[in-house]
């Protein structure tokens, strides 16, 4: 893999007192796009804002290309990092239009590179025919393309994206969100996407930053992120998960729902993290007794009680009615066993 | 991964708006800190405190009785105006801010004639229905129906904007419990929109307070005229400002309700969905009842005084050169006291996100009247006069301009600072991601944005200099007459005949201002 486009090591940022941001390290690459999670609060706008230049850091480095961008002391300006941004509402000059929005980055090239520039851009994101007009007439999908495009207009070697899809709704925002997938990889930056929606941050990410509290808890690719998540907290961010007392024996998790393996782990108590779709309906397995179903659409959510602990599965075949004894087990690869109480 | 540590990444950048901000802030503060400076460090004063205590009871009674005035008829006009339908309503909407463009002088010259003992209308009643008037124009119960005419208008605006402002669910939901029209008026409306008619009072009473031209002439001893009668009899600057002391005072009494009412009104617009409030038909006797209403705010405040005045203008020929001249002398001070004010205020604006307290110090500034900031610059004035001697015309002129700047810094940067919340944060960091400095950001983008409200705040600047008048009178140089100043000239010589014309052509050239801003007004809508 390339060196990164964008190191961020240690870096922190503390607000009267308490941390926004703690010890957080992350790698862009060019080309590659990241997707930083976490719910709203835990920091992880400090944090673009901190890779923007707009704060300063309180401890830790952040470097692009090699060159120091921030550390205590040491601010380079924003206008000075080539670094976009994206923001969240999309911040479009009102009295500018779509094609001076897009070229205001471009003040110190000649007028007629700027309208090559400018031209090319408009024709990449499809916006020709919007090129003279105000951006308060235009859609929120509208928007976001002139947002990103004048984002990339200086070719910065970092893209950050600020919740980019959350002013859009439903079936708009799955469009949106495929074609600036395209773009954003065209445009060969090292992009950062960040998001409280599980979903679309495994859709999107070819890498996955999980944060929480000020902290990153996991760095790695969705499917790993999603099957292998570090804690139970890294997994409840990617979606549900149920957390089962289990009982560690000779390289087995044993739980009221089934046995999973934990191998090379020290007997003992431990914890199991099940996904809702890690259960199968199995009559040779775990005896279970149904207590609840709801209907979700796509699947049934199934309550299910065993040895007087409760879960909800979902199935995707219509399950047994309430009340009905029968089997279950537990599919390894959607579940994680930790060590411990 | 190596980090290379480039030592000149982090240039420290001049931070130049705050700077700016700072510097506007210090001229709106200036003349204030002359003003204390000559009361408590000055020579003997001849002023009696007995009659400084005088002069403040007037000034209290007369800004009490025209406080309750203006907030009664704004606000009964704006309830009318902006919840029922009657005939001549959306006339009235604009219209009933028309008197803004009289001055109070004007008003005052044309009602102390007509009520005058000698004058038309008590002679034609002594000799038609046999019978005079218990009352005339002349006392402390004529200024405050004087300076209520003229400036209802604040109270009428501040409360329009307020009501068309209330969501129409909160009076739905106040008639779904019972609460007929009035009913709604009393319990919901108006304690909804308190925080405004606070700020609209407090304005009219400021303007109350700063009047001299009017109160001078209807023989009201106030401390605005204490202020130019020490200045200008006893020549004494520390008489004058021993008299603006107690006004600088209320100046800042005053600021705080108002800035308070503001506080509360942005708190009550964000609150529930906003719908246009649903507009009652008003049939009938009730309908003919509030055209009345309105038509007689309108008549009062502005067509019988201009119109009297008019009347009484046409008996006679004008000096035409010298009103001209006065005319030219007035214009050009508008103009050059709205450019500067407005650049001010921009500054002001601009660094405001950085440096809030220089807007606050600009606003103590609008609150003062126009005589104390003249004595405060007076004061300070004179270490130029001795520097430069023989500069005496441009240095009077320039110090005239500054003192409008100083005074009505604040009322331009009111819009100028609504019309820069088109600017989110984001917007200016989008354009420091893009390549600007923080000042090159807000010179790309809130200046452009603030284009129209600079216009705006530059038409307001433009009125009230031309309806300016005690500043202008001491600190304008020698022979320097402008219109306000000749129509003030002509009164005091009795010849009102003469002081209409000036006054008219006040009126003449504010009016397409006023009018201008009055259909802007109307015409705005939250929300859009």
């Amino acid at each position: 893999m390339s060196s990164a486009t964008l190191a961020a090591r240690g870096v922190s940022r503390f607000y009267a007192g308490r941390h926004a941001v703690a010890e957080a390290s992350l790698d862009l690459r060019a080309g590659r796009i990241a997707c930083l999670l976490g719910p709203s609060g835990c920091g992880k706008s400090t944090l673009l804002r901190l890779i923007a230049g707009l704060e300063p850091v309180d401890a830790g480095e952040i470097s692009i290309g090699g060159v120091l961008m921030s550390a205590p002391g040491v601010v380079t300006p924003p206008e000075a990092r080539g670094v976009g941004l994206v923001f969240q509402d999309f911040a479009l000059f009102p009295h500018l239009s779509v094609a001076d929005n897009i070229g205001f980055g471009l003040k110190t090239l000649p007028a007629e590179q700027r309208r090559e520039r400018v031209a090319a851009l408009l024709a990449r994101f499809h916006l020709e025919a919007l090129a003279g007009a105000w951006p308060h007439t235009l859609s929120g999908g509208e928007q976001q393309r002139v947002a990103i495009a004048r984002a990339l207009v200086r070719a910065p070697s970092v893209l950050l994206l600020d919740e980019p899809f959350s002013g859009l709704d439903g079936q708009l925002r799955a469009a949106v969100r495929t074609s600036a997938l395209t773009d954003l990889r065209a445009a060969g930056a090292a992009v950062l996407i960040v998001t409280h929606d599980p979903q679309e941050a495994l859709l999107m990410a070819d890498d996955l930053v999980l944060m929480s509290a000020g902290r990153i808890l996991q760095t790695g690719r969705p499917q790993d992120c999603y099957l292998r998540p570090v804690s139970l907290a890294a997994a409840r961010l990617l979606g549900e998960a149920e957390d089962l007392p289990a009982r560690i024996e000779n390289g087995v998790a044993h739980t009221a729902f089934g046995a999973v393996p934990a191998p090379g782990m020290a007997d003992g108590a431990g914890r199991v993290m099940v996904r809702p779709e890690a259960l199968g309906f199995d009559p040779s397995g775990a005896p279970v007794e149904i207590v609840d179903i709801a209907f979700g659409g796509s699947f049934h959510s199934v309550t299910l009680s065993s040895q007087g602990v409760i879960m909800t599965a979902r199935t995707v075949a219509p399950p047994p009615p309430v009340g009905t004894r029968t089997g279950v087990s537990l599919d390894p690869m959607r579940t994680a066993v930790y060590q411990g109480e | 991964m190596a980090i290379t540590r480039l030592p000149g990444a982090a240039r420290r950048r001049v931070a130049v708006l705050p700077w700016l901000a700072a510097f506007a802030g210090l001229a709106a503060i200036l003349p204030l800190a002359g003003v204390v400076a000559a009361a408590l460090f000055g020579e003997t004063a001849d002023i009696a405190l007995r009659d400084i205590f005088r002069y403040a009871a007037t000034s209290a009674w007369l800004a009490l009785l025209v406080g309750l005035a203006t907030a009664f008829l704004g606000s009964l006009a704006a309830w009318l105006v902006v919840m029922h339908r009657f005939p001549g309503r959306d006339l009235f909407a604009w219209a009933l801010a028309l008197p803004l463009a009289v001055p109070a002088f004007a008003l005052a010259y044309a009602y102390a004639d007509l009520f005058d003992v000698a004058g038309p209308l008590r002679m034609w009643l002594r000799a038609g229905p046999g019978f005079d008037l218990p009352f005339g124009m002349r006392g402390l119960g004529g200024a405050v129906f004087v300076l209520s005419c003229a400036f209802y208008p604040y109270v009428y605006l501040a409360m329009r904007a307020a009501f068309l402002n209330q969501s129409v669910n909160v009076l739905e939901a106040a008639k779904m419990l019972g609460c007929d029209g009035w009913r709604a008026l009393y319990h919901v409306a108006l304690p909804m929109a308190r925080p405004a008619l606070a700020a609209g009072v407090a304005l009219a009473v400021m303007e109350t307070l700063a009047d001299y031209g009017a109160v001078q002439f209807l023989s009201v001893q106030t401390l605005t005229t204490g202020v130019v009668r020490a200045w200008s009899v006893y020549g004494s600057t520390v008489s004058a400002a021993r008299f603006a002391l107690p006004l600088l005072a209320v100046a800042a009494l005053l600021l705080w309700i108002e800035r308070r009412g503001r506080k509360g009104r942005t708190h009550e617009a964000g609150n529930a969905r906003w719908r246009a409030v649903q507009v009652k038909p008003l049939a009938g006797a009730r309908g003919l009842a509030a055209t009345g209403f309105c038509l007689l705010l309108l008549v009062a405040g502005l067509l019988l005084p201009v119109g009297w005045l008019l009347v009484t203008g046409l008996n006679t020929s004008p000096d035409w050169p010298r009103l001209l001249l006065a005319a030219s002398h007035s214009l050009g001070l508008g103009i050059a006291g709205a450019l500067v004010t407005v650049a001010l205020a921009t500054m002001l604006a601009l660094g405001t996100r950085r440096l809030p307290m220089a807007a606050r110090i600009a606003s103590l500034g609008y609150a003062t009247p126009g005589a104390v900031m003249a004595i405060g610059l007076l004061a300070s004035a004179g270490i130029v006069w001795n520097l430069l001697p023989g500069s005496g015309y441009v240095i009077g002129i320039m110090l005239l301009v500054y003192a409008y700047a100083a005074r009505l810094m604040a009322a331009a940067l009111e819009p100028i600072d609504a019309g820069l919340t088109r600017v989110t944060p984001s917007m200016l960091h989008a354009a420091r991601m893009l390549g600007r400095t923080e000042t090159g950001g807000a010179l790309a983008v809130e200046l452009p944005v603030a284009r129209g409200a600079m216009f705006t705040a530059g038409l307001i600047v433009f009125i009230d200099v031309l309806k300016e008048l005690p500043a202008t009178l001491i600190l304008r140089p020698f022979n320097f007459d402008t219109l306000a100043v000749s129509a003030n000239n002509y009164a005091l010589d009795e010849r009102l005949e003469q002081a209409g014309a000036p006054s008219i052509l006040i009126i003449l050239l504010a009016l397409p201002a006023v009018i201008w801003l009055t259909r802007k007004i109307a015409l705005s809508r939250p929300g859009s």
